[in-house]
């Protein structure tokens, strides 16, 4: 065993992002099984931690060098504790069997050098982010996996037709350069607002060590609430970061867009980094705000908990509302990412509400990160495979693809019954641990929010296999049939990636319980450390499960009517309805929350205070520094010469001899007041 | 040691000067290689230099001129990395000036016989060297007479001639930008120049050194005032910044980089001048001057914003990216201080390549209105990356220099504004959220320029990207500026030996 596998783990994708120009050089293969061989070697040092979690008494490791000593200390290093071990093996593992799967998927296509590039590095951050030991650099690790996703959501960057998403008309296309940009900006405010904070935290700690803020948190926290409001801002600015990346409301709207990448970069923002940096930083933030409000007793602190809950199921039933009646396939998905994470987050959140309920939430956050992680990474890459052979981004341009893609149905049907959260499938476990430390907090608005998401989630899950897999076959298919197209499974490598996760997802599963009690003891073990009062949760009775198997099953069974028997049509439904039609209006035009808060809002308020600069302030300012102060001289010797010669006034001359006379006595007083 | 090591720095240049225009019926094209032999070897001198003063060790030597007037010169742990990063920056762009100064003669000129051509050339690279020469000369000296004399040269001899015979004339008359010029800089440096004498009138000495004793003197108001606003001038403060959008767009583009040098440099001057020996007396200009820098950092931001201009989006976004350094010695504390001299160095390295890829565009297309491009990644791949890199210089993004130097700098901001005035906090958080201004503007101009279909006009052009040798020193500066980067031990220790001490 050793440290410095945790090092090694985002050396690795690092050393493959610097390689890959190199080994281009050499043959293009090498490039491409080298850099999936580093990311290999950085899923092996991941694994190679796991050992560490069975002997939580040798836990928190850090491994550090002096970085910087003047005018701020600082010691880069990595941390090891039970939730950077977790986390690492999450991104690096599911990361590697993405890579596994683009080297299917990207075959033939141009600029494998600037993809393999942009992968490594993207791993290599997010590895970076989950084990360093400070704030800085896990900062450092935030934006590179920010600059990441902008060069592999706009990689497509000459914007051709097929990979912009949105539309059908009238609904606008959006194309990759574009949505590229959109995340990097949208990102970036919560980047910078996040870096605030952070230089808040540390002006009053005074170090951005994570166990020394752990540690040191009682007392920092308390001096930071003698000022009304200081602790509410920081906690704001922090998590305005954390709601950027997890794309969570009101700053979701980049995440949908981003599915211009090739499916691998969905896969990887969506189920191994970007969006899962959000939940762990709240995840790592959890100790010092619970420290601050149950031990310390600053009651702002509570706020943070409060925020992240509401802000969490709020968004988990926002974009689940708008997947239920999305079209594109890998968009249905991304507002299921997004609705996911508000569920961690609402776990994470309550994890604070009572004293009771830390290890309770905070094992429900991170289990579910870990089940989402398998099952959405399967069904991105399943998405994939499927949009690759029916050349069509919108399930309703598909139908009927089982009978010619049987096992990439079957792996992400598996993955779809995870995502419902059907028994025993991880998602059903961690889901319903969610579920449970939310009834826990009897704060009831919260809990019905979660349950109606539940049914929505079922719905919109079985409604995308049904359109996708099942029923007629739709114009788009016969016609591709007709032209003697190939309509089929994937490249091989494809296939395997994407069955070896579904196997991940049923093994995960069959162990699930087993599973969550063991993380529910180490994540209890690790917080007891830091001096927490830890009780550990007592079994929850048989209502949360049945409740949840209920749900599943309304949402599924009215997915099934419409979507895979198809005893009704869902258009003709919706037509005679025109409370729903409307609703379904709203939700497809995503709240209009896009429209308002990002274009109108943000955009719109940006670029007409940029649009009036030159005409307000340069031209005026241009003015007088380069039109009138260079135009006096002139103008005053016109005016005197005018004054003297050309207007032929007695009276003016008389005024010079007046003035001439008046300086003159000024001087003379001047020299007789002169030593 | 060397002799004369620090007299070798400032002088070479000008020697490099004369030698290319004695040599060049000679070397005839070969005179342009002169410069940058001249520059390889000050600065491997300046690496020594810097060694050295690591080691603790200070070096100083005495010229003396007068009894007021002298070019003393002195090596410590500021002036050294300033002197061996702006030297640093001249080499990679008279490697790049190379070709780019063909291009701009032929474009000006038209097709000249060989003999014309070469005196057109030789004329660049001469003048070229009085930059470096200016630039070490205002790094090193310790005579505030010798100081405004090397700013004077900046602005007289390269800047004015080099602008008169190379500049761009797309908006107005290029002589005419180089008179703005001349008035500008010679019009700022007059108030320094009157402020120097105030301070003479009371200390009787013309040494910076001297000027701790105005510390509390009825006249040190008058003499920060004058000196700050002759700075404000350089340094394109709201509302002083008006030259800054004609005269850095419309140079050529290889000296734009030393433009950007030549305006920041006076934020060198401002902790060599006011801020060290006045540290005491500066407390009350604090919060308007960073008030001044925040409004600058968003106005210029929001005007580059509406550029279409590829030159003019990079000379814009040097009026907003001064100001942070600005904001950073504003705001008078240690950190900040040394945070802000850090992202100078680390702004001119990145306005260095940014700029200059502009300048490829431009050589490459030779267009400048941003609507007419699109798609030119396919085509200028390596332009591209040099662009995003830039573009990631100036926003700060790791591992690039300027991360690190935003980071401490704003650490000293908060942490000044959390312990003080409540001013302070609502103009560090404002500032730190103005960053996001800085990423929308140049990734959105990558957008604008590179990714997108490719534009029709282009289709059946012969465009690729630049030769080489203008490649490669723009890439050897992201080499600098990552490695500063990743390892900021080195230049914030030499930084600390001196402003540490405040």
């Amino acid at each position: 065993m050793g440290i410095e596998f945790a090092w090694l783990c985002f050396l690795f994708p690092f050393a493959g992002a610097l390689l890959s120009p190199v080994l281009a050089q050499i043959h293009p293969k090498l490039r491409d099984y080298g850099a999936v061989s580093l990311s290999f070697a950085a899923a092996v040092s991941s694994v190679m931690l796991i050992p560490y979690i069975f002997h939580p008494s040798q836990l928190p490791i850090e491994s550090s060098f002096v970085w910087l000593t003047t005018p701020i200390k600082l010691k880069a290093g990595v941390l090891v504790d039970s939730l950077s071990i977790v986390m690492a093996n999450v991104v690096a593992v599911i990361s590697f069997f993405i890579m596994l799967y683009s080297m299917g998927y990207m075959k033939g296509s141009r600029s494998l050098t600037r993809w393999w590039m942009w992968m490594n590095l993207f791993i290599g951050s997010m590895l970076l982010l989950v084990l360093t030991n400070n704030l800085l650099f896990l900062f450092i690790g935030w934006k590179l996996v920010g600059l990441c996703s902008w060069g592999l959501i706009s990689f497509y960057y000459k914007d051709e037709k097929e990979y912009c998403v949105g539309g059908p008309p009238p609904t606008q296309y959006r194309t990759p350069s574009h949505s590229g940009l959109k995340a990097l900006i949208v990102t970036s405010a919560g980047d910078v607002l996040m870096l605030g904070g952070m230089l808040i935290v540390y002006a009053y700690a005074g170090t951005l060590n994570i166990l020394e803020l752990y540690n040191t948190s009682s007392m920092w926290i308390t001096e930071m609430a003698q000022t009304p409001g200081m602790i509410s801002l920081v906690i704001v600015l922090l998590l305005a970061g954390a709601f950027g990346k997890s794309a969570q409301f009101p700053f979701h709207e980049w995440l949908p867009e981003a599915m211009t990448g090739p499916a691998p970069v969905s896969a990887l923002i969506h189920a191994a980094t970007m969006v899962k940096s959000g939940v762990y930083l709240v995840a790592r933030l959890i100790p010092i705000f619970y420290l601050g409000y149950w031990v310390a007793g600053c009651h702002e602190a509570l706020y943070f908990f409060i925020i992240v809950a509401w802000v969490g199921a709020i968004t988990a039933f926002v974009a689940a509302s708008q997947g239920m009646v999305s079209l594109e396939l890998k968009k249905v998905l991304a507002f299921s990412t997004v609705s996911q994470i508000g569920y961690m987050m609402l776990a994470l959140g309550v994890a604070g509400l009572t004293p009771d309920n830390l290890v309770e939430g905070y094992t429900g956050g991170t289990f579910h990160l870990m089940s989402h992680a398998l099952f959405k990474a399967c069904l991105f890459l399943c998405a994939g495979s499927v949009i690759h052979a029916a050349h069509s981004i919108y399930i309703n341009e598909m139908g009927s693809l089982r009978k010619y893609m049987p096992y990439t149905w079957l792996f992400m049907f598996i993955a779809a019954l995870s995502l419902m959260g059907v028994p025993p499938l991880p998602g059903f476990w961690s889901k319903d641990l969610v579920l449970i430390s939310t009834l826990h907090v009897h704060i009831y608005p919260l809990f019905l929010v979660a349950i109606i998401t539940v049914i929505a989630t079922s719905f919109y899950s079985l409604r995308f296999v049904g359109m996708v897999f099942h029923g007629k076959e739709s114009e788009n298919i016969a016609t591709m049939k007709k032209k003697g197209k190939h309509l089929g499974e994937a490249h091989p490598i494809m296939v395997f990636a994407c069955g070896a996760l579904a196997i991940a997802i049923v093994v995960v599963g069959i162990l699930g319980l087993k599973l969550e009690h063991f993380l529910g003891e180490t994540f209890g073990d690790a917080l007891e450390r830091l001096h927490l009062t830890i009780v550990h949760p007592e079994s929850a009775g048989l209502f949360v499960p049945a409740l949840s198997v209920l749900t599943v099953l309304i949402g599924a069974v009215v997915a099934y009517i419409f979507y895979i028997s198809r005893k009704m049509d869902p258009a003709r439904f919706l037509e005679k309805r025109l409370s729903l039609k409307a609703i379904h209006k709203f939700f497809w035009n995503r709240w209009y929350i896009d429209d308002i808060v990002y274009y109108k809002f943000f955009v719109g308020i940006v670029t007409t205070l940029a649009a009036t600069t030159p005409k307000y302030i340069e031209g005026p300012l241009n003015k007088v520094f380069h039109g009138f102060i260079p135009a006096l001289p002139g103008g005053i010797y016109n005016i005197i010469k005018y004054m003297k010669t050309e207007s032929r006034e007695m009276t003016f001359n008389l005024l010079y001899i007046i003035l001439l006379l008046i300086v003159i006595l000024f001087v003379m007083f001047f020299l007789e007041g002169a030593p | 040691m060397i002799p004369y090591i620090l007299l070798q720095i400032v002088g070479m240049p000008v020697i490099g000067s004369l030698l290319i225009l004695i040599t060049r019926p000679k070397l005839g094209r070969k005179a342009g290689w002169i410069a940058c032999i001249t520059l390889l070897y000050t600065t491997a001198l300046l690496f020594l230099v810097n060694i050295r003063v690591y080691q603790g060790a200070t070096i100083f030597e005495e010229y003396i001129l007068g009894s007021l007037v002298n070019v003393n010169l002195f090596a410590d742990g500021l002036s050294a990395p300033v002197a061996l990063i702006m030297n640093i920056c001249s080499v990679a762009l008279a490697f790049y000036s190379l070709h780019y100064v063909d291009h701009r003669i032929e474009l000006i000129y038209g097709h000249v016989d060989e003999k014309t051509w070469i005196l057109y050339n030789t004329r660049f690279f001469s003048l070229f060297l009085y930059f470096p020469a200016g630039f070490m000369g205002i790094a090193f000296c310790t005579n505030m007479i010798s100081l405004f004399f090397f700013m004077e040269l900046l602005t007289i001899i390269p800047l004015y001639f080099i602008m008169a015979l190379f500049g761009y004339s797309d908006y107005i008359k290029r002589t005419n930008v180089a008179l703005m010029c001349l008035f500008w800089g010679v019009g700022g440096a007059t108030f320094f120049l009157i402020g120097i004498i105030v301070a003479f009138t009371q200390t009787g000495s013309f040494e910076i050194a001297s000027l701790n004793a105005l510390s509390g003197n009825q006249l040190v108001d008058l003499v920060i005032v004058l000196i700050f606003i002759s700075m404000f001038v350089k340094l394109a403060v709201f509302p002083l910044h008006v030259w800054m959008p004609w005269v850095h767009a419309e140079h050529p583009t290889c000296i734009a980089g030393l433009l950007a040098v030549y305006a920041n440099i006076a934020a060198y001057v401002i902790v060599r001048v006011l801020v060290i020996p006045l540290y005491n007396d500066l407390q009350v200009y604090s919060i308007p001057i960073m008030l001044l820098a925040l409004i600058t950092m968003v106005y210029g931001s929001l005007f580059t914003m509406v550029q279409h201009d590829v030159k003019r989006i990079a000379a814009c976004s040097t009026i907003s990216q001064i100001s942070y350094s600005v904001l950073g010695i504003g705001a008078l504390t240690v950190t900040s201080i040394e945070g802000g001299m850090f992202f100078f160095l680390s702004h001119i390295m990145g306005k260095t390549i940014f700029f200059s890829t502009a300048g490829l565009i431009v050589y490459a297309t030779g267009i400048r209105d941003i609507n007419k491009m699109g798609g030119l990644a396919s085509k200028m791949p390596l332009t591209t990356l040099l662009w995003v890199l830039g573009a990631m210089a100036l926003s700060g993004f790791p591992p690039l220099s300027a991360f690190v130097a935003e980071w401490i700098m704003f650490t000293g901001i908060f942490k000044s504004g959390v312990y003080g005035s409540s001013t302070v906090f609502v103009i560090a958080i404002l500032a730190v959220t103005a960053i996001v201004l800085t990423i929308s503007y140049t990734f959105l101009a990558a957008k604008r320029i590179f990714f997108g279909p490719l534009n029709p006009d282009f289709e059946n052009k012969e465009i690729k990207d630049p030769p080489l040798t203008m490649i490669i020193p723009l890439l050897l500066l992201a080499v600098v500026l990552i490695s500063l980067g990743l390892y900021p031990k080195f230049l914030l220790e030499l930084f600390d030996s001196v402003i540490g001490l405040l």
